[in-house]
């Protein structure tokens, strides 16, 4: 008995592992991030279209906000833009930008030609401040609630249906917590 | 056919002490035991004043520390982190642009005078444990280093049985 249980037990085993393991739903470079739960790391750098403004997180404090990492190079933030767009225009939070790694006079000539969903964007060029944070790609959006605490993390372009299903239901619990 | 090569083995057997199976797995659970332990070892840390010639060094364009302890750890701290955007490069080997943000980073550090544990505590508060290729032992962890173990006492297992079963059996037909 045991000798037809035991490799069929081990076979049903390895035949669940790998329908979870090997779904192709399953993207392999989405991490879970460390940050998730901990305090949004403070950055204050310029505003990529005026170099002589600072952008800074300290003072979205008290605020549930967005911060959207994209770069000119990026070629699912293109893609994301529209939706931000959109997203933007509902008015929920205010969305930050992170540029990437990017450019200036490129992140500029982004921003004209397909429209600008972000309340401000600060202009990481040398990446620290992405170090700061755990980038490792664009483009990420992280949700920060209103006691400055990261709260969510998600990798890939936010689309109208992730912003409903993922960010909506957070935001509206984050300001309720913080209320 | 199971019993075919059963039949052949038991032909060939004919003769020799029983005995010899059971030293045989012996031997060969020695040496898979000692292999393991062999592999479970930290790498050999390179004495920091004899490192690798000049050419080796040079990892990335920003050249090599004029510290050859500092190089040496440099290297060794690389090495151990995984490259995010490549998964199974480290971030020595790799050469996308967040690798060589990481290696500034840790140029950085070194050059600050923080340890290493300091430098692979910053890494993973930021990047989470898959960032090290070896993380340290921890109960979350201990699947990662105990499965090894565990495979092996099953093999181990599974091996003792068959071969106790074959020493039973009759080396007549």
């Amino acid at each position: 008995m045991w000798k037809f249980l035991l490799p069929f037990a081990a076979f049903v085993a390895l035949v669940v592992l790998f329908a979870f393991g090997l779904s192709p739903k399953r993207d392999i470079h989405e991490l879970p991030s460390p940050l998730i739960g901990k305090p949004a790391p403070e950055f204050a750098l310029t505003d990529v279209t005026d170099p002589t403004r600072i952008v800074s997180n300290a003072t979205l404090k008290g605020q549930v906000y967005v911060l959207n990492v994209w770069a000119t190079w990026c070629v699912a933030c293109r893609e994301e833009q529209e939706d931000l767009l959109s997203i933007a225009r509902q008015k929920v939070v205010p969305i930050i930008g992170l540029d990437y790694r990017d450019q200036r006079d490129k992140a500029i000539q982004w921003l004209q030609q397909l429209g600008n969903p972000y309340s401000a964007v600060a202009f990481d060029g040398d990446g620290r401040t992405a170090i700061e944070w755990g980038v490792y790609g664009a483009p990420e959006t992280y949700l920060v609630d209103t006691h400055g605490t990261v709260i969510y993390k998600f990798i890939s372009p936010v689309t109208q249906e992730v912003w409903e299903k993922e960010f909506l239901p957070r935001i509206a619990a984050a300001r309720k917590a913080g209320a | 056919m199971g019993e075919g090569i059963l039949a052949a083995y038991r032909r060939r057997a004919k003769g020799r002490r029983v005995n010899q199976h059971w030293r045989g797995f012996c031997t060969a659970l020695a040496l898979a035991v000692a292999s393991l332990g062999a592999l479970a070892q930290p790498a050999p840390q390179p004495a920091p004043q004899s490192g690798p010639p000049a050419a080796a060094r040079a990892i990335d364009a920003n050249g090599q520390l004029e510290n050859p302890v500092l190089q040496g750890r440099f290297e060794q701290i690389t090495k151990e982190l995984r490259c995010l955007v490549c998964q199974n490069e480290s971030i020595a080997d790799s050469n996308v642009d967040l690798a060589q943000d990481l290696r500034r980073q840790v140029r950085e550090m070194l050059v600050a005078g923080k340890s290493d544990d300091a430098i692979f505590q910053f890494m993973t508060d930021r990047y989470g444990e898959f960032v090290r290729f070896a993380p340290p032992l921890s109960a979350k962890t201990l699947l990662i280093w105990g499965a090894p173990f565990v495979m092996l006492l099953i093999g181990g297992a599974v091996i003792f049985r068959v071969v106790r079963q074959r020493s039973r059996m009759p080396l007549d037909e």
